[in-house]
């Protein structure tokens, strides 16, 4: 039966109009195109994404890791040890500028281990403020974490395709970023006094 | 006498000629060892993911799934309450440090909500707020080793790990709150 129709569909094929599949067959090739039509659509996004962001990406990829080369990483030393610094005054040096510094120049995961300048009642809140601005830094500086980019890129991928310009996204991003990893230092660190104390006292009551 | 300095002039340009060279050479294999690096990455890191991320999506769309997730998505990403409901729920201290390995969670469902920000189904001008919504667990899962890379004791870590959790829960909230009001007179159209 299914061959008749297929007889059917070759003598038919030179008209203008071909029917539509038929048949068991019929089933089969619809399944197959839907099937393959799956990844046509996977194609294409993968396709626009890496038109749309790779070239610019290796370009600038390329530029800020010689910039970072030729400056070196090791000046950032000095900066480490002026965050270490009690003081209401050194708070932002310690959970803004040091924590930006450091995943911008160290990249993720080395940033962290700019960490060991500090006392270490204020190492848990430096490294809550480096890694929250992992993210937000992507937007300008791929670099920084280019393992992890997906989570701006597919947001900033989405306003594209609306036909918007993402720079005000991207600087508006790494800017609430900066104020976000301050207050996320000082919090942490205030809690982490909290139970440093808390523990203390645990401590002197059970010797 | 005449000899000596021109010797002199000689070795002056001589080393002129070789600083120049040295520091062009050193600009110019910094740069090519950059470009290494930068190729090295995206074909390690970024194109893998890439090819992920479509085939999610090829699926997503085709299937007729993101239409389904698009319904669950948009009242809860299209207004603040919605969207500081899946920061708290993201920052819950058992729950952060499941979501937050290779930020995998985070970046999928930034790319779903890329989807639905691209079909119109949420305002532009919740993208901001968004990208702090779905990343309030960022890190939570690599605390100790975080800790460890800044040479931090053990008695810091098992303290650390709690604080940074429970900072969370006041943090990945406050930070949406900090994003929407950033995100006012973003993508707005007067």
């Amino acid at each position: 039966m299914p061959f008749t129709h297929l007889v059917a569909g070759i003598v038919f094929a030179a008209g203008d109009t071909v029917d539509k599949p038929t048949g068991f067959f019929g089933a089969l090739a619809t399944g197959a195109e839907w099937f393959i039509g799956l990844f046509n659509e996977g194609g294409g996004v993968f396709k626009s994404l890496v038109i749309g962001i790779v070239p610019t990406l290796i370009v600038l990829l390329t530029a800020v890791n010689a910039l970072i080369r030729m400056i070196g990483p090791e000046k950032s030393d000095k900066l480490g040890e002026m965050a270490a610094r009690p003081g209401i005054q050194w708070y932002p040096v310690r959970y803004l500028v040091l924590p930006v510094l450091s995943v911008f120049f160290l990249t993720n995961p080395m940033a962290y281990t700019m960490g060991r300048f500090l006392p270490e009642r204020y190492k848990p809140a430096f490294y809550d403020s480096a890694v929250s601005y992992v993210h937000p830094i992507t937007g300008i500086f791929p670099h920084a974490n280019p393992g992890e980019l997906f989570v701006y890129y597919g947001i900033a991928h989405g306003i594209q395709k609306l036909g918007l310009g993402l720079g005000d996204l991207a600087v508006r991003y790494l800017l609430v970023g900066m104020v976000v990893i301050l207050l996320r230092g000082v919090i942490t660190e205030l809690i982490t006094a909290r139970m440093l104390a808390k523990r203390s006292t645990q401590e002197e009551a059970a010797a | 006498m005449s000899s000596t300095t021109a010797s002199s002039g000689m070795g002056g340009i001589n080393k002129l000629l070789v600083t120049v060279g040295k520091s062009v050479g050193g600009v110019v294999g910094a740069l090519y060892q950059s470009g290494r690096d930068a190729v090295d990455t995206v074909i390690r890191n970024i194109l893998p993911f890439m090819a992920f991320i479509s085939v999610l999506i090829g699926i997503i769309l085709k299937t007729g799934f993101g239409n389904w997730l698009a319904h669950l998505i948009t009242p809860l990403a299209g207004n603040l309450i919605g969207l500081l409901a899946i920061s708290i729920f993201c920052a819950i201290p058992v729950l952060s440090p499941v979501l937050g390995p290779g930020a995998v969670i985070a970046q999928v469902v930034g790319t779903l909500l890329g989807l639905n920000f691209a079909k119109g189904d949420i305002a532009p001008q919740y993208a901001l707020p968004a990208l702090f919504a779905i990343n309030p667990q960022v890190g939570c899962d690599f605390i100790p080793v975080g800790l460890a890379l800044g040479e931090a004791e053990p008695e810091t870590v098992e303290v650390g790990v709690p604080a940074v959790l429970i900072s969370r829960l006041i943090t990945g909230p406050l930070s949406v709150v900090i994003a929407w009001v950033a995100s006012f007179g973003l993508y707005s159209s007067n």
